[in-house]
């Protein structure tokens, strides 16, 4: 009796499990091939030091590691890739945020506005970053021109080494907004009018039906924007790339954890001492995602 | 339920996020660092890209490079080379400098490097020693047209490993003095000349300098920038035995001459490389150095052709200037080496050489073709590059040139910024060079 009843549940569950494979089978090996086995790969490599075209690899245990841990450069690009995410992260959710309620309400024109911003997250960023360059230069730049115009003295946008790290976070502010934008309206799209006709009834302002209904039922939304915009700056390159030579003075102060490790796997060929930097970003990066996994709980609002 | 899916997914984003930040920086870079430069991959020539069958019926070499400024004219040289040897296809695939070692790595680690393509001096070591290229000296030996003792002996000397030769030189450059006639006429100076001595540079720079504009532009740039001075007051680089030079008095003299014209307003500080550019472009500088690989697109820049000429280096306690060339390699595991060897013999013959003189595509390296080459351009009076070779000093290199290059930047960085002596920053730079070195091979 108990045997056959249970027989028939797990029929149809196996059913159910050999159809949820077979759906999510495309993503599942093309994250086991594209991204499991480079990560294993790469942890492999960071024990060893690296030949050249891939032979001749030598294993130095955690000499890596140990270098890693003396090499002035890599603690001043974990100090520049920090520095950049905070700087990055707040200003482009909450310029996102505003934008996203102006888009959601009543305007003229709203698809218009939402191309317009979502544009930057299209263009190729070496070309964005050619563009952004010609009006950041010192002698013939756009924005020094429109200084001197104000009266003021022109600025180092690229070699000051105290405003470079800046001016490389304005183009990545600029770049995601639009992105983190779309997410935040499908978020807020998701709101049920109900509740703020609620409220309206209640009594409640616009300004106080942001802080009671908006930001608490937009807060999943938020949460995913928050760590996917934070990994991202983490990983921030092409534009510092782009921007900022060797020779440049702002190099010290605006090197990236992913600068530093294309420099040595491709530049030096020193792919071992690479792996383990990249190994390092990938530890930092799990720390702040794990710590927001547990805040979310205080804040996060599933509905 | 929906919270635990949006966990699973971020959980997977992070791990795909940082991994393809391994994966796909290599690639993503593709754009140059150059302004001037032709998209990243560009292949011209011809649509046969068809794999060639046993039959042997036609055969379609790959030949890479990373100039696209000279593949037009490399292209006319296939063409016609081509021509004469049915059967075999050359395509042309260009690709930008920095990109281009990281394509010709992933190729040469992957078992799939071109058939033929450019080597250059701070690579050779690498490539030779793992017998990524194919020995070409018994085919030299052999070769009714190819003759080594025609191309300069520093040349040939780079890409020659424990006694084979893996390349074959294609050309050279070496590096001038370009002074915009313009701002000399109206500062009512004479134009510089072979004879200049570092006391003319300096008081010409001084007489220039006026109304927001600077006498010179002396960037922070080694090939072309202080190595030059560097060799023009007997200093060195590297020594014989492999140690930095950048402790050598003459060494440390040369570059605080060179210095000394930023510490004295003479010259803008640029670091950027398309910055040097622009500030002769815009008339910003009324001197500068640049390599003879530069001249197409000056000659291509309106205002350049105008007011621009070039003139030898100055002299120092001797005159000098860094000259460089790149070879033409065969990759080790060529599918027609045969065919392969027949292009090289061809651009490497003295017929090759002097067409692509002719064509102006570069200096090429075979003796007496430069002059061709000078007679290509009319712009400007290239002759100086091409005379400067006598008293040319090959681009300092050994088996890590790319590392220890950008360890002495670093340390330099600070005797350009004005943060640290001279004396200190090029110290400084000797240990640090000496340090990469020691963990050299």
């Amino acid at each position: 009796m108990t045997n056959a009843r249970a027989n028939r549940i797990s029929k149809s569950m196996l059913n159910e499990w050999y159809w949820g494979w077979f759906l999510v089978a495309p993503t599942i090996v093309g994250l086991i091939i594209l991204n499991i086995i480079p990560i294993g790969q790469t942890l492999y490599m960071s024990f060893f030091k690296s030949g050249d075209f891939g032979k001749g690899n030598l294993f130095v245990g955690f000499d890596n590691y140990r270098k890693l841990l003396s090499d002035d450069q890599v603690w001043h690009a974990v100090k520049n890739t920090l520095l950049y995410a905070v700087m990055v992260v707040p200003t482009s959710i909450v310029i996102a945020l505003i934008a996203a309620v102006l888009m959601n309400g009543k305007l003229r024109g709203k698809s218009l506005y939402r191309t317009i911003y979502f544009i930057p997250m299209i263009a190729a960023p070496a070309a964005v970053t050619m563009v952004w360059r010609w009006l950041y230069n010192t002698k013939f730049g756009l924005i020094n021109y429109g200084l001197s115009k104000l009266g003021l003295g022109p600025v180092d946008w690229t070699t000051d080494p105290n405003v470079a790290l800046v001016s490389i976070a304005i183009i990545g502010i600029w770049s995601v907004v639009g992105y983190n934008m779309v997410l935040l309206l499908a978020g807020l799209q998701e709101i049920p009018r109900d509740y703020y006709e609620a409220s309206e009834i209640d009594g409640a302002g616009k300004l106080r039906q942001f802080v009671v209904v908006t930001v608490p039922l937009l807060s999943p939304a938020l949460f995913f924007v928050l760590v996917t915009s934070i990994i991202q700056a983490m990983q921030v390159f092409d534009v510092i790339y782009m921007m900022i030579d060797i020779q440049n003075p702002a190099y010290d102060n605006t090197v990236s954890l992913v600068y530093l490790f294309y420099n040595n796997s491709f530049k030096y060929s020193n792919k071992g001492y690479g792996s383990a930097i990249v190994m390092l970003l990938l530890a930092i990066i799990m720390i702040i995602t794990v710590i927001q996994m547990r805040a979310q709980k205080k804040w996060v609002k599933y509905m | 339920m929906k919270k635990k899916g949006l966990s699973m997914l971020l959980v997977l984003m992070v791990l795909m996020a940082v991994v393809s930040a391994c994966g796909s920086s290599g690639s993503s870079s593709s754009s140059d660092k150059e302004t001037n430069q032709a998209p990243a991959v560009k292949s011209e020539g011809n649509s046969d890209t068809a794999e060639p069958k046993a039959s042997g019926e036609e055969v379609t070499l790959t030949y890479a490079m990373w100039d696209s400024n000279q593949a037009k004219g490399l292209q006319t040289i296939v063409d016609e080379f081509e021509k004469e040897n049915p059967g075999i296809k050359v395509k042309i695939e260009v690709t930008g400098w920095s990109d281009y070692w990281t394509m010709l790595e992933a190729g040469a680690t992957g078992g799939s490097l071109p058939d033929v393509f450019w080597m250059h001096s701070n690579e050779i070591y690498r490539y030779a020693s793992n017998d990524m290229l194919l020995d070409l000296s018994d085919r030299i030996k052999n070769s009714q047209k190819v003759e080594m003792d025609k191309f300069p002996t520093g040349l040939t000397q780079i890409y020659n490993f424990e006694g084979k030769q893996y390349a074959i030189p294609k050309d050279f450059d070496t590096i001038g003095l370009w002074y915009n006639k313009t701002m000399f006429d109206e500062a009512k100076l004479a134009y510089p000349n072979e004879n200049w001595t570092w006391d003319d540079l300096y008081k010409a720079a001084k007489a220039l300098t006026k109304n927001g504009k600077y006498g010179i532009l002396t960037p922070f740039h080694n090939q072309e920038g202080y190595y030059n001075f560097v060799y023009q007051n007997d200093g060195t680089i590297i020594t014989a035995d492999k140690k930095s030079g950048y402790d050598d008095p003459n060494t440390i003299e040369a570059l605080k001459y060179y210095i000394n014209f930023i510490r004295e307003g003479l010259s803008p500080e640029v670091y950027g490389d398309s910055e040097r550019a622009e500030a002769m472009q815009n008339g910003l500088a009324a001197m500068g150095f640049f390599g003879s690989w530069n001249l197409s697109g000056f000659t291509a820049n309106e205002y350049m052709a105008k007011n621009f000429d070039v003139a030898p280096l100055p002299k120092g306690k001797k005159q000098a200037t860094i000259f460089n060339g790149l070879g033409n390699a065969i990759a080790h595991n060529t599918k027609h080496p045969e065919e392969a060897w027949k292009f090289v013999e061809y651009l490497s013959s003295k017929e090759g050489q002097f067409r692509q003189a002719e064509l102006g595509i570069a200096i090429s390296a075979y003796d007496g073709a430069a002059e061709q080459w000078v007679s290509s351009n009319t712009t400007f009076h290239v002759k100086a590059f091409v005379d400067m070779v006598k008293y040319a000093v090959i681009r300092p290199y050994s088996n890590t040139t790319a590392v220890w290059e950008d360890k002495a930047y670093e340390a330099l960085k600070p005797a350009f910024t004005g943060q640290q002596t001279v004396e200190e920053a090029a110290k400084n730079a000797a240990k640090i060079m000496n340090e990469s070195l020691a963990t050299e091979k």
